[in-house]
Formats: structure tokens, sequence, C-alpha cells
């Protein structure tokens, strides 16, 4: 396994730019997942490691060799895609030994590596049936055994799980998770799908417009947003965002809303506001860190319930605040009513405020 | 999906008359288009004065095959001219289905998976041609021809039964080629194998079908044409099944059971193709025609 090193990558066509100057590297036996919405470059980013399609500007290396200006076939990598792209002519067996008989490797240890992997992926009475004739979660072990057989450099992954419903896909998604845990694997991973990325990367790249918007853990990203992007798409629900005015009043900083109400800020939360390039500020909060109450307490502001959604353990619902939707939620023996009005209290230490002209977080200096 | 055909099916059934006066159509159209060949089969055992007898026998009274040893007997003139006619046509054929495939696919390929400029003009172009009726071009093509020097010779035929047979090969191979997922490649170069292997290993055994499909529609194409080899060959050893057998026809009277020994003779390579490549050619056209 090897190490991957993205330097200023640069895939456009003509004016629309695909992928934008996006630098990263991912270290060896690191399982990364590129994540974003559809059209935001990731799978153009994977593609482009992969030597697919040939790069606007920018190198790649894997490992110590410089890969930009290589075929897909010396870049030794595997990659396992969306639709599997299991060879439908061929038997499993041999499109598991396709790969190493394409590196001419003698039959004896085609036979060998062939039977080893379909044994690591529990594949082995399937070896003679025709793609076809595997059912989906069966075509996705054979697509990771046609990736594995080769001990290649990186694993690239084109949102495999994305054709499997959903039990099946929780299921393959620990089986992948321990695949790389057992082999040490790098793996390129990508996917819409914010859940997957949380749960099985070392490190998540998220990506939006082409640009790679942050590259952390999933922990930092979900604690740290770096902009509004990322803050409304990692998280289920979503971070919510109240677009407000940042003024002092007394020596204190408060936020404003359009309908007249106030939101005091710490000390800390107050020097943020006030870096931002203008008043406008984005009030961002996740809904653990919201409390609701039925009558007004110091600083929660007013709002009033949209939709509930009791889901057994919690009860979500969301909150018309200031015109904008807050994802709230509640213990399920906390009575709520559509229409109802409430205060929403935002914890001061994990809310999240935003420049509303940059869209960018604000940190402290 | 059966479930709701079947239930669709019963339904049909249950208007019974419908269901009856559905075979009786077909059986008509069965007998439409198979009659002619059963005709043209019985008349080719009968002697020169029973095919001409009113009425008709619908079954000669004394079948003979002299009619079809008289065409393979090489030591005849009937016999000699009709096997140079049809190996010529084997010929032609033949080398017209190979370059059109040959030119096809690869060019089917690029349409299917390139972006290049000019791309949609160029594709719109290559069916221009099939736009027009073939005999348009008769006139253009004669005097082209004759420019050539390629006047009397096989290559004129040839080359302008790929004018009509590229066109619809390569028209036939993208639409395959197009539903072909292009991942299928991308997998395959990643595993190792070099664009030309992706393509060898991987996406060609995958059209062998379309492959096929082409070839049949071509040689067909070739083998049945008339108006083109009768104007281009005036040469008797030159000339093809459908103008030579022309010669059945004389100024005084026209053998009809030699002519129709012959006819039969010659649909035998095409309907043999066609019989033993029929379930690739059913897989191509219905493959083609459905997105996965």
């Amino acid at each position: 396994m090897a190490q991957v090193i993205l330097k200023d990558v640069v895939k456009n066509y003509g004016d629309v730019y695909a992928v934008n100057h996006v630098s990263l590297t991912v270290e060896d036996g690191e399982f990364v997942a590129l994540v974003g919405p559809s059209g935001c470059g990731k799978t153009t980013t994977l593609n482009l490691v992969a030597g697919l399609i040939p790069m606007s500007g920018g190198t790649i290396n894997i490992g110590d060799r410089d890969v930009t200006d290589l075929d897909p076939k010396d870049r030794d990598i595997a990659m396992v895609f969306q639709n599997y792209a299991l060879y439908p002519q061929k038997s499993v067996y041999k499109n598991l030994a396709f790969p190493l008989q394409m590196r001419k490797l003698p039959k004896e240890e085609i036979d060998k590596r062939v039977q080893a992997a379909a044994k690591t992926l529990d594949i082995v009475h399937l070896l003679e049936r025709k793609p076809r004739e595997l059912s989906g979660g069966q075509q996705q072990r054979v697509a990771l055994g046609r990736a594995l057989v080769r001990e290649p450099r990186a694993f690239l992954m084109d949102e495999p799980l994305s054709n499997l419903d959903a039990k099946l896909r929780v299921q393959m998604r620990s089986e992948i998770k321990r695949f790389h845990q057992d082999l040490n694997a790098t793996i390129i991973y990508v996917t819409h799908d914010q859940l997957e990325a949380v749960t099985m990367s070392d490190k998540m790249a998220v990506m939006n417009g082409g640009f790679l918007q942050q590259y952390d853990s999933p922990a930092n990203v979900f604690a740290n947003p770096v902009n509004m992007f990322v803050a409304s798409f990692v998280g289920s629900p979503a971070m919510s965002l109240v677009p407000l005015t940042a003024a002092s009043k007394d020596g204190k900083v408060v936020l404003q809303s359009p309908e007249g109400w106030e939101m005091p800020l710490s000390d800390a939360n107050g020097r943020k506001a006030l870096s931002a390039k203008s008043s406008k500020v984005v009030l961002g909060g996740r809904h653990s860190t919201i409390t609701v109450h039925k009558s007004q307490v110091p600083g929660a502001v007013p709002g009033k319930v949209y939709t509930v959604e009791p889901t057994g353990d919690v009860t979500f619902a969301q909150v018309f605040v200031s015109g904008a939707v807050v994802n709230v939620s509640v213990a399920p023996t906390f009575q709520l009513r559509p229409d109802e009005p409430v205060f929403l209290e935002f914890d001061q230490d994990r809310m999240h405020l935003f420049d509303g002209e940059t869209e960018m977080a604000l940190k402290l200096a | 999906m059966t479930m709701e055909l079947s239930a669709g099916a019963a339904k049909r059934r249950g208007a019974g008359g419908w269901r009856w006066s559905g075979r009786i159509f077909l059986l008509l159209l069965l007998g439409f288009t198979v009659m002619p060949m059963i005709w043209m089969f019985i008349t080719s055992l009968k002697t020169g004065f029973a095919a001409m007898q009113y009425p008709p026998q619908w079954w000669p009274a004394e079948p003979t095959l002299e009619n079809y040893w008289r065409l393979i007997d090489p030591s005849g003139n009937v016999g000699r001219d009709f096997i140079q006619y049809f190996w010529n046509s084997i010929w032609v054929s033949t080398l017209t289905t190979i370059l059109a495939v040959v030119v096809a696919v690869p060019a089917a390929y690029a349409f299917s998976r390139f972006r290049f400029p000019g791309r949609n003009f160029l594709f719109f172009a290559v069916l221009l041609r099939n736009m027009f009726p073939a005999v348009v071009f008769l006139v253009p093509l004669f005097i082209l021809m004759k420019a050539l020097g390629l006047v009397n010779t096989h290559g004129s035929l040839i080359l302008t039964y790929l004018t009509f047979g590229l066109p619809l090969a390569i028209w036939l191979l993208k639409g395959f080629y197009d539903n072909i997922p292009v991942q299928l490649e991308q997998a395959a170069r990643i595993d190792g194998a070099t664009r030309f292997q992706a393509f060898f290993l991987i996406v060609m055994p995958l059209s062998t079908p379309g492959i096929i499909a082409t070839s049949i529609y071509s040689f067909i194409g070739a083998w049945n044409e008339y108006i083109y080899a009768y104007t281009f060959l005036t040469r008797h050893d030159q000339m093809t099944l459908p103008v030579g057998i022309q010669r059945f026809f004389s100024e005084n009277a026209t053998d009809w059971p030699g002519l129709m020994a012959a006819t039969f003779m010659m649909s035998i390579p095409v309907v043999v193709l066609f019989l033993v490549l029929q379930r690739y050619f059913v897989r191509a056209l219905t493959e083609g025609a459905v997105k996965h």
C-alpha cells in the first residue's frame, strides 16, 4: 500500500471546472472519503487518480512515483465501480483472474490468489457462475474480490454501495471497513452519502463545485465545519443556519433578527461575530446543541413548530426561526404540536457562527 | 412482470374472438410471404412443359431434379455460368461484408465513446446517404466508376455496396456500443489492459451479436443487389447472381423451371446464414432497442 498525493489537480472542460485546484494527501493505509453532492467533482477526481481521464493540470503521486502521465494499467491501483463493472461474459473465477492474467502471472499463482480472495470474501461457491446469476450483494463482493486479488497500491471505490438496498448497504459498509482494517489498505472512496463518509473514513474530503472545501477527520469536520456548505452537508439532520445581524449593545455583542428579537452572545462568540466582514452573521446549530423550551428563558429565541417527526428514540422537529428552518430534537415524552410557539436555546459553547458575506466559519484570531 | 403479462394474456383470451382473428390474420400474412417461395420450389421441380400447363399442377406429376443438375453441372454451358455467377456473388458479398465490419466496428466505437469536434455532424453525414433512394446515385456512381476505370470489375460493386452497408452497420453497431457500460473498459484498463486490449478482450466479445447482425445485413444487401450490378457489369464472367440469372429469360421463351431452380439455389446461402445466426440476430435487434 502507498501514499497518494494530489497536488493542485485541475480538470476543466473549457470554462467549466469540474475539479478546481484540489490538493490532498492520502496517507499510506488511510481510508479517505470524497464526499459531496452530485456534480461536485468527486467522481472526476477519482477518475483522475485512476488515470481514466486526462488531467488539465497538477500532479498525482502514488507511492514514490509520479503517475500523472501514466496509463491506468501502469498506476497499480484497483477500482470498484458503482455498477460493479463485472465482465458479463466471464465467470466469477475469470473475472477475478483477469487482472492477474493481464499482468502475466503464472497459472498456479493466479489460481492461488483467486482462491484466496474468494475465500476472504466468502464467494468460493460462486466461482463458476456468471455475474448475471448473482445477487447485487454477491456482485459487490466479486467486484471487491477483483480489486483485492492484485494487492494494488491503492483502492479506488466509486459509490460502491449505492446500488444496494438499505439493509445490505449497512452490512457491506461494515465489511468494507473490516476489509480496510485487515489489509491496512489505502482507500479513496467516493460517496454522496455523508453518513457513509462519516462512519467509514479516517478522513473525509468534502467537495463542492469542484473545490475541496474541507479535508479532515469526520469528527473535526463535524465539530468544526469551515464554511456554511460543509456545515449544512455533514450531519443528519443537517446543521441549521439562521441569517442574523451582529450588533454591539452595552458592551455586549448580540445577534438581532429582522423581527426585533435579540440573542446575547458569550464573550468568545461576540468576538467571533465582530470579526465578520460585515454585520451579517449566520448562526449555526446542530439539533443536539439546541434546547427547546415551551416558555421564554434568558437567551432563547422565539420560533414556531413546523413539523414533528417522532422516530421512537427521539423526536425531531423543524422550527421556523426568523424565516429559517431549524432542526431540533426532543425526548419522545416532550409533546410538540405543529404551529406551537417555542423558544430555542443555543448552546453558546457549541454554536457556530459564519460570516454572512463569505460564508466562512468565524474563528477566534 | 411475468405475472402482469399472463394476467393480460388471460384478459385477451376472455375476448376470444380477437385471439382467433389475430391468428387468422397471421396465417394469411404467413401465406402471403411463404407462398411465392413454395411456388418457386414446386416450379423448379417441373419440366418446362409442366410449368406452362393450365390449370397449373399444384404438385408436378413427374417431379424432376433435372433443373438443379443442369445448374451445377460444370460441363454444360448453363452450369458453368451459374457456378461462375455464384462464386462472383459469394466473393463480392463476402468482401463487402468483411470490409463493412472492419470499418464499421472502429467507426461505431469512436462515435459511441469519443467526443470529438464534428462528431454529431459526421454521424449525421454517415446516415444521410441512407436517406436517399439507392437509384439516385446510379448515374453519378457509374460516371465515377468509369473515371476510376472500375466498370466491369467487382471493385465497383464492393465500393458501391459499402456506401449502403457501412452507414447501416455503423449505426447498428453504435447502438450496441452505447449499451455496453464504459465502466467495463475502464475496469479492464485499471486491471492492466491497454485501450486496445480492453476493446478486444472485453468490448468486442460483448458486441459479437451486433457484429453478426451487421454482417448478415450487409451480406444480404450485397447478395440481393440488382440494379448496380446490372449497370456496372456487362461482362458475363463478372456478373453476380441477380444479374446472371436473367439469362433464363430469352427472347423467345422463359425457362421458368430453370429460373426457379436458380433462384432457389440463390436463396440458400442467405437462409442458411440466417438460420445459423438468427439467435444473435434477434438478440441484436432487441438489445439495440432497449436501454438497460
